[in-house]
């Protein structure tokens, strides 16, 4: 077997290192800020002025007020709380709750509105045609139910497929219906102006694009139409209670500024390394295609559809020649589950999916080595496990 | 141990369970780069509150993976949902379906745990599989040789004897010396999480612990293993009827009815007739059995060979004669009757402890009435 000089990691998808400047950043707060932002004495008043001041940079860098700032614990927390917060007002308004949904959403997304539909709400789930997001069905539904809240992805997370949040965000203008968007997997890997983005609501995480985990943001232009999901203090102005990790709205803070800063440069790189593999592994593994392929991709993903392998073994093989990358989506058991995204994609197809995804610890010359070890592991794979 | 000199790379099966931890364990500390994987043999989906129980389900995995994180070894998940499905639920059920009683531990580990792992692991580069399986394997001299475990009462080669022999020099069962208090000593010394976990009773996928619930979803509603059928006496008199013979076994007492001076026992299945036949203890005894679908793991013995034969987990090799063979078949002729010889059931043949082949119970022969 193949084994890599030294490991590679291709999966940044899944996360990300934490950057020195990001360090630096959350080690001054923890170590100089230790109050709580809502005491009123001088500790308070420190750590209230930290906090704040990242809101400002993460507003600045996502090119709206601080006031549409809303710190919480994470992607899925934002996510749950678009959704689920915007449900549990409608309800509380005396309307029928109605979540629309691309068929492609995170679990943080699908599952909330499920949730919803436990609570007496109803979610609608559009899918894809041809390889292409229904807008069709989504205007539809739009026009006939008016539903409380649409959310679409700006970019899938297994795929790197891009939706199309500009066509998707004028027909929700257009029905007056808020867009709910996540947006982790886009920032930082999109050159986006994101002061223009055409979305009511956005995810955004800290540990995608080298910030810390469990802090994250909801961009919300009008709080108000969610609910709570947390109760129990006034933070956040009462939309996300408890005290705040002022270290990692530090850390978010200084991860979307550089994030942000350097996308146009670093999704220029990233794209031609993706390239490089993509060519590579094509030549070099007979029946392989890239899926979502034929459509719009971020630069820092490629899924690939391998048929006929086992994914589980593949994956197992990767890691012990050293290659870190994923499958189609982790499961519960850890696992390889069936993927929604693919399944929305590819009906009844049953290729095994390897994702791969590029970051800032991938270097041009890893290429020919992660070509050369993935076209192995999936020859020893195929070779050995038919299933 | 039963480890040949030199550092080997092991793929060790993880139920969750502390026989296996242990297992991988002492493989890593006898020096071996060990792999360790657990099987998903079925869909938690649903069912991971149910299936809390038994040593393969979703908190098997968790608790599987917790232990290989504090040994320091890679641990990874396979789904074998489709070879497991195809060789062990789908034979399970076919042989309810023909008033049969299965083992099915034994077609998971003639096909699934062995065969199935390892050539998954050999995609890893390993040379060999582990369980934590209580057998040994002698490896002294020629081919290796599956023994009975050390400690007799925990002795699970009687499980075992469907392995295929080319693979034999390829397994490692690290425990095979050891006694379950033994090995839940070092899984504490080893500050294991499942150091005090309870034993699994319960067939894995079988989370409601209820085999029938499982037939009554995979087989038509009109199979006749599901439908009603006389219960009756050795002279073919009726003496009451059962809701399905799958639901019966040889040798079990419930649910045939009481009221009688002497308990009876259900003595046969004929699933032709849907009948379940009973009797009184004696008529149990059966003076020879006809085994079929056999492996051997020797050179298949010539008649007149005297063997030992064990017809069912936890019971004693009974000394017999083979009687005669063909085909895929054998006949044995035990020396005492034999009590409670179930067909379906594995039957292993000893030479001393050592486990020379085995294979499904067919039918009983020489019966007392």
């Amino acid at each position: 077997m193949h084994i890599t000089s030294s490991p590679i990691y291709l999966d940044h998808a899944a996360t990300t290192p934490v950057r020195p400047e990001v360090a630096e950043a959350m080690s001054a707060s923890l170590a100089e800020d230790f109050g709580n932002p809502s005491s009123g004495h001088a500790w308070g008043r420190r750590a209230r002025r930290r906090l704040e001041t990242a809101r400002a940079s993460v507003a600045a860098s996502m090119g709206v007020a601080p006031e549409r700032v809303f710190f919480t614990r994470g992607g899925t927390e934002s996510d749950n709380l678009a959704v689920l917060g915007r449900l549990r007002h409608d309800l509380a308004e005396g309307v029928t709750p109605h979540v629309v949904t691309s068929a492609v959403e995170h679990p943080a997304v699908l599952e909330a509105a499920e949730r919803g539909v436990l609570e007496g709400g109803r979610h609608t789930v559009i899918g894809f045609r041809e390889g292409a997001f229904d807008l069709d069905a989504l205007e539809q539904v739009l026009r006939d139910d008016r539903p409380g809240l649409v959310s679409c992805m700006w970019v899938n997370n297994e795929t790197g497929l891009v939706l199309p949040i500009a066509e998707v965000g004028a027909l929700c203008r257009r029905y007056g219906v808020p867009l709910h968007s996540d947006a982790v997997q886009a920032v930082g890997k999109l050159p986006v102006d994101w002061a223009r983005a055409p979305a009511d609501l956005l995810t955004i995480t800290g540990h995608k694009i080298y910030g810390p985990k469990g802090t994250g943001a909801l961009i919300a232009r009008d709080f108000h139409a969610l609910r709570p999901l947390h109760f129990g203090g006034g933070q956040e102005r009462g939309l996300r209670p408890g005290t705040e990790d002022v270290a990692g709205a530090s850390g978010l803070a200084e991860a979307v500024r550089l994030a942000v800063a350097e996308a146009p440069a670093e999704s220029a790189r990233l794209g031609s390394l993706r390239d490089e593999v993509e060519a590579g592994l094509l030549a070099g593994i007979p029946g392989a295609r890239v899926n979502a392929g034929t459509v719009q991709r971020a630069a820092h993903i490629l899924s690939l559809g391998i048929p006929g392998a086992d994914s589980d073994t593949l994956l197992a093989a990767l890691d012990a020649s050293g290659i870190a990358v994923s499958g189609g989506s982790a499961c519960a058991s850890g696992s390889s589950a069936p993927s929604g995204t693919l399944a929305a994609l590819y009906p009844g197809d049953t290729a095994a999916a390897l994702r791969l995804s590029f970051g800032r610890l991938n270097r041009r010359r890893d290429a020919a080595t992660v070509v050369r070890a993935v076209a192995e592991a999936v020859e020893r794979t195929l070779a050995l496990v038919s299933p | 141990m039963n480890t040949p000199a030199g550092r080997l790379r092991i793929l060790v099966a993880m139920s969750g369970g502390v026989d296996s931890s242990v297992a991988a364990a002492m493989l890593v500390e006898a020096g071996h780069d060990v792999v360790g994987a657990t099987m998903k043999t079925f869909c938690y989906s649903g069912e991971a509150a149910e299936s809390r129980k038994t040593c393969c389900g979703l908190e098997g995995i968790r608790d599987a993976r917790t232990v290989a994180d504090r040994l320091g070894i890679p641990h990874y998940v396979f789904d074998v949902e489709d070879e497991f499905t195809r060789d062990v639920i789908d034979d399970f059920v076919a042989e309810y379906g023909r008033g049969r009683t299965p083992n099915p531990c034994v077609s998971c580990n003639s096909n699934t745990k062995f065969r199935d792992l390892m050539r998954r692991g050999r995609v890893l580069g390993c040379d060999g599989v582990a369980s934590g399986h209580y057998a040994r394997l002698d490896r002294g001299a020629g081919e290796p040789r599956l023994l009975r475990g050390r400690d007799s009462s925990k002795d699970q080669s009687y499980f075992l004897w469907g392995l295929p022999g080319a693979l034999l020099d390829l397994l490692h069962f690290p425990l095979g010396d050891l006694t379950k208090s033994e090995v839940r000593s070092r899984a504490r010394r080893l500050g294991l999480a499942t150091a005090d976990k309870p034993e699994s009773q319960e067939i894995c996928f079988v989370p409601t612990g209820d085999y029938r619930d499982l037939l009554a979803k995979r087989l038509l509603p009109t199979h006749p293993a599901l439908l009603p059928g006389a219960i009756v006496d050795t002279d073919g008199r009726i003496v009451g009827r059962h809701n399905g013979y799958s639901g019966f076994t040889v040798g079990q007492r419930k649910g045939i009815g009481g009221g009688r001076s002497e308990r009876y026992h259900v003595l046969e299945i004929r699933p032709e007739a849907r009948e379940v036949v009973v009797g009184p203890r004696h008529l149990l005894e059966v003076g020879g059995v006809v085994v079929g679908g056999l492996n051997w793991l020797t050179e298949p013995p010539e008649p007149d060979r005297r063997l030992h034969v064990q017809v069912r987990y936890r019971s004693p090799a009974l000394a017999c004669t083979v009687a005669g063979s063909g085909g895929d078949g054998i006949e044995l002729r035990f020396d005492e009757p034999a009590r409670a010889v179930t067909p379906g059931q594995s039957s292993v043949f000893f030479d001393g402890d050592r486990v020379v082949g085995g294979g499904r119970i067919e039918r009983v022969t020489d019966t007392p009435y």
